[in-house]
């Protein structure tokens, strides 16, 4: 991986060449961009914190995928979810390689669409076209143009009007070892009136601290049609030396209703940007985060909540915890354009410290273009409590537990928020990282 | 209210229609050395030679105009409106033909005709300490009360404190602002003329407030006024500036440079109210230092201008230190006030607060911009920061940037901020009271501004009430 220059993407491999004229012309697009554009500045608040050197390839030096020893276990496990009926279906994406889908003839006799991008590309021509490239393309930025160019095989999903999945669909994402390159792609459309709920798990990833690290740059598009209710739950628990960057972005129709929830845990360098557009009226968005940071990880994230349209509302909750030399900085944007009236956002940033030697920075933005608000925003930034871990004290409670309690009561109400099959294992990585304390 | 009130309404009427009658007088400029456009070394090594002022000083002018040259304009903020300024369009210097004056009656006629103007009242004339007018680029009225000369108080314009006072101004110019902070603090510290030099000594508690009233009477001219205040051990001073402008066709720069030093234990409050007219670029850096227990407070309103840059700083480098930064804007159609606030914690149990009021009218844009930056070894700190917007008129526009860097876990940050309309509900409520829409929206203005006019001297709050009853008037639907 290249530290300290930009280099271009000289061509498309040949592999990457096959489908439609349209796709290739985008490809193309996707690739003109990456080279013409110049590696964001760091002047620029979003890439203040994080070195974007750091996100760039060389694609000479990347290897074969070989794949990490754990992700057997994890597979099994949601297997059995599975068979248990917890889950609708599972879907396991190794590196944009190798896509395998469980459980989905039910969900097939019901209409929905559920399979890889370039099957998709094939059977559902019109849908795909209408909408891949649509909300993260070659305009997005520098890295969401390499993925544009570069992604291999992605998942497509495509819940038609008035279809209701109860459980959710599961797509394990796993990346290679050591200098592997992988580009996950995700396209979701929910159809008007339809509900689903789907949990993104990107895995896997270089593991000794001293390798070269893996590459994921993934790219998520979702759209909520009118009256659908969609539910995103994004878990990164990439490996400890991995370099991830994730661009989410989706769209919410009339009536509709998004819940993001974004719960990070692994990797070196990670940053993830997270965009709601709000589209039309009764659009509605809550967003959830969890961050808990340990050791010499490095997170970057954004999150954006933009309303085109007037009576719509949004909400974002996120939580950030810290330990040893762990380093975060959240930057939110809430952006009202001038048309759209009658608008409700808020926005919240708590940052919990728990180690000497971490850091956090946090920047809650408001862009507010017309006077038909309500917004307001609000961060902090601290350690525990100390007046909290006394009154524990008092109670014969140890001054560790103490602090243990009062950071699972931070985290709680945001893992309460996360499909119970789901909410053991998000509870088994704080609880890990507690003992970093 | 109501009676008394429209009349004067009505007489004033809106501000910005009849501002070249009511405030943008104008005398017929009269200099005894107008230079030519544009900023060069031939004009920077002029201007040096004109002060007459020693080597070391023509140097730094000479270094950071090189510092000036170099730096880009600001790719951030409004750069719509930066690029739009021409640099090379300005007179980088002036000097009107009037010498210093020591007693109110030596002041020029058409001085005082303009002070009379800005209704600067007889009484505060006299209780001023001292009164120090910049007029065009240096100063021309200079009085200082004998009591305060007596407590050893140096209170005098900077060019004349740089002469009498070499080794002081040596020792502290450009030690929180250095020249390569910015691109305007550069151009600052090569062209500056005029502003404020004041030194209390050990112990001294300035009993009365200090202030300063300048203001810009050519066309195409910036003002670069230099302000340095050392605020000695256990020291304690409250320093006012207020200024007004004429209006003209193209626009002015007014880019100062503000160096306040509190050092041990000392104390010092700077209020400005800006309300310069609406062509001005105004990019101004004021920045504090704030040594052991030491205090600072900049009480900051922005109310005139085209654009307003403006973070008002202090860094608390002695233990113990505190920081108060209280920040208005008021910003009206074609205006843009990127005002905000920026507090640098770099000593333990240090704290701070910031608090931003702005109100953005008809097509005007309001922005806070700011940062909270704690240090590793900055332990046990507190610092908080809260800011409200309101909008009023559908185009109006708020924005909110706050930043907030955490080096250390032993600290407590908060942040806070609220953006939204004149409340319907508070609106009926006063309107079944009996009060016109008018009057209603008038009070709940006032009421939202309270905070920062209860800081400001009894004067200064009658004027600001004013100047928002006129940009009040008429916003309803």
């Amino acid at each position: 991986m290249n530290k300290n220059n930009d280099i271009k993407i000289p061509d498309i491999i040949p592999e990457l060449e096959r489908g439609p004229l349209w796709l290739k012309e985008k490809r193309y697009a996707s690739r003109e961009a990456y080279n013409r554009t110049p590696l964001p500045s760091r002047s620029l608040h979003l890439w203040r914190y994080t070195d974007p050197n750091k996100f760039t390839i060389d694609r000479e030096k990347a290897v074969d995928m070989a794949f990490n020893e754990g992700y057997d276990a994890v597979e099994k496990m949601e297997l059995n979810h599975l068979k248990e009926g917890n889950l609708a279906a599972l879907a396991t994406d190794l590196g944009g390689k190798t896509i395998n889908f469980y459980g989905i003839e039910k969900l097939t006799a019901q209409g929905i669409v559920i399979s890889t991008l370039s099957e998709a590309v094939e059977k559902h021509h019109d849908l795909v076209e209408r909408y891949l490239y649509r909300l993260v393309n070659s305009h997005t930025g520098k890295f969401e143009a390499l993925n544009g160019a570069l992604w291999n095989d992605g998942i497509f999903m495509y819940i038609p009007k008035n279809v209701t999945i109860e459980n959710p669909i599961h797509l394990l994402r796993e990346s290679g070892l050591a200098n592997s390159v992988q580009f996950p792609r995700l396209l979701i459309v929910v159809g008007e009136n339809a509900e689903l709920t789907v949990i993104d798990e990107y895995g896997g990833g270089s593991q000794n601290e001293n390798k070269e690290p893996s590459y994921t740059n993934g790219a998520v598009e979702l759209f909520g049609l009118e009256n659908s209710r969609t539910r995103y739950i994004m878990l990164q628990r990439q490996q400890p030396s991995a370099t991830f960057y994730l661009n989410h972005r989706a769209l919410v129709e009339k009536n509709a209703d998004m819940l993001t929830i974004t719960l990070a845990f692994g990797g070196a360098l990670s940053k993830h940007n997270f965009g709601v557009i709000l589209n039309a009226p009764g659009a509605n968005s809550n967003m959830y985060g969890l961050l808990f940071g340990s050791d010499r990880q490095h997170f970057d994230n954004h999150t954006l909540h933009r309303h085109l349209s007037g009576q719509t509302t949004s909400n974002i909750n996120f939580k950030v915890a810290l330990s040893d030399k762990a380093v975060s900085a959240y930057t939110g944007l809430i952006r009202i354009d001038h048309k759209a009236k009658n608008c409700e956002a808020y926005q919240e940033n708590r940052n919990l410290l728990l180690n000497k030697g971490t850091k956090a920075e946090t920047i809650p933005e408001l862009e507010i273009l017309n006077e038909d608000v309500m917004c307001s925003h609000g961060a902090t930034v601290g350690p525990v409590d100390l007046s909290q871990v006394f009154y524990l004290c008092s109670r014969g409670i140890s001054h560790t537990e103490a602090v243990k309690m009062i950071v699972n009561g931070f985290v709680n109400n945001t893992i309460q928020k996360v499909p119970k099959d789901l909410q053991e294992r998000i509870q088994t990585y704080v609880t890990e990282r507690l003992e970093h304390i | 209210m109501s009676e008394s009130i429209k009349r004067q309404n009505k007489e004033l009427s809106a501000l910005n229609e009849d501002y070249a009658a009511k405030y943008g007088f104008h005398d017929p400029v009269n200099y005894f050395h107008k230079g030519a456009k544009g900023i060069n070394h031939e004009v920077v090594e002029m201007i040096s030679r004109m002060k007459k002022e020693p080597k070391w000083m023509a140097q730094k002018r000479h270094e950071a105009l090189d510092i000036f040259l170099s730096k880009p304009i600001p790719q951030w903020g409004n750069t719509e409106m930066l690029n739009e300024l021409d640099l090379d369009n300005i007179y980088y210097f002036m000097k009107p033909i009037e010498k210093q004056q020591h007693s109110w009656d030596d002041v020029p006629e058409y001085i005082k005709k303009t002070f009379d103007k800005l209704g600067i009242p007889e009484a505060e004339r006299k209780f001023l300490g001292g009164v120090s007018a910049q007029y065009e680029s240096e100063v021309v009225y200079h009085s200082m009360k004998q009591d305060l000369e007596k407590q050893g108080i140096i209170f005098l314009d900077m060019d004349t404190g740089l002469q009498k006072h070499g080794d002081l101004v040596k020792k502290y110019f450009g030690t929180v602002i250095p020249a390569t902070d910015n691109k305007y603090a550069a151009l600052n510290t090569s062209v500056w003329s005029g502003g404020s030099f004041l030194y209390i000594p050990p112990g001294v508690d300035v009993k009365i407030p200090l202030q300063a009233y300048f203001r810009i009477n050519a066309e195409n001219m910036g003002q670069f006024e230099r302000t340095l205040i050392i605020a000695d051990k256990g020291s304690r001073v409250h320093y006012i500036e207020g200024c007004t402008a004429p209006i003209y066709s193209t626009d002015s720069l007014h880019s100062g440079v503000i160096e306040l030093i509190a050092l041990e234990g000392a104390y010092i409050r700077y209020t400005t109210i800006q309300n310069w007219s609406n062509n001005i670029y105004n990019l101004v850096t004021q920045r504090a230092q704030a040594h052991k227990n030491a205090t600072v407070e900049w009480v900051d309103g922005n109310l005139g201008s085209r654009l307003t840059m403006k973070y008002p700083c202090v860094q608390l480098v002695g233990e113990g230190a505190r920081g108060e930064i209280l920040s208005v804007a008021f910003a009206g159609t074609g205006q843009h006030q990127d005002a905000g606030a920026k507090i640098i914690h770099a000593a333990p149990n240090t704290s701070s607060r910031i608090t931003s009021k702005s109100i953005s009218k008809g097509k005007g844009r309001a922005s806070y911009r700011g940062l909270v930056k704690i240090h590793k070894n900055a332990i046990n700190s507190k610092a908080s920061v809260e800011c409200d917007a309101l909008l009023i008129g559908e185009d109006a526009r708020s924005d909110t940037y706050p930043t907030m860097e955490i080096d250390n876990e032993q600290v407590r940050v908060e942040h806070e901020a609220r953006v939204s309309k004149v409340a319907e509900e508070q609106l009926f409520y006063l309107t079944s009271r009996g009060l016109t829409e008018d009057e209603a929206r008038l009070l709940i203005v006032n009421g939202f501004m309270e905070p920062f006019t209860k800081e400001l001297p009894l004067e200064y709050a009658v004027e600001l009430n004013r100047l928002i009853e006129l940009e009040m008037e008429g916003s309803v639907g």
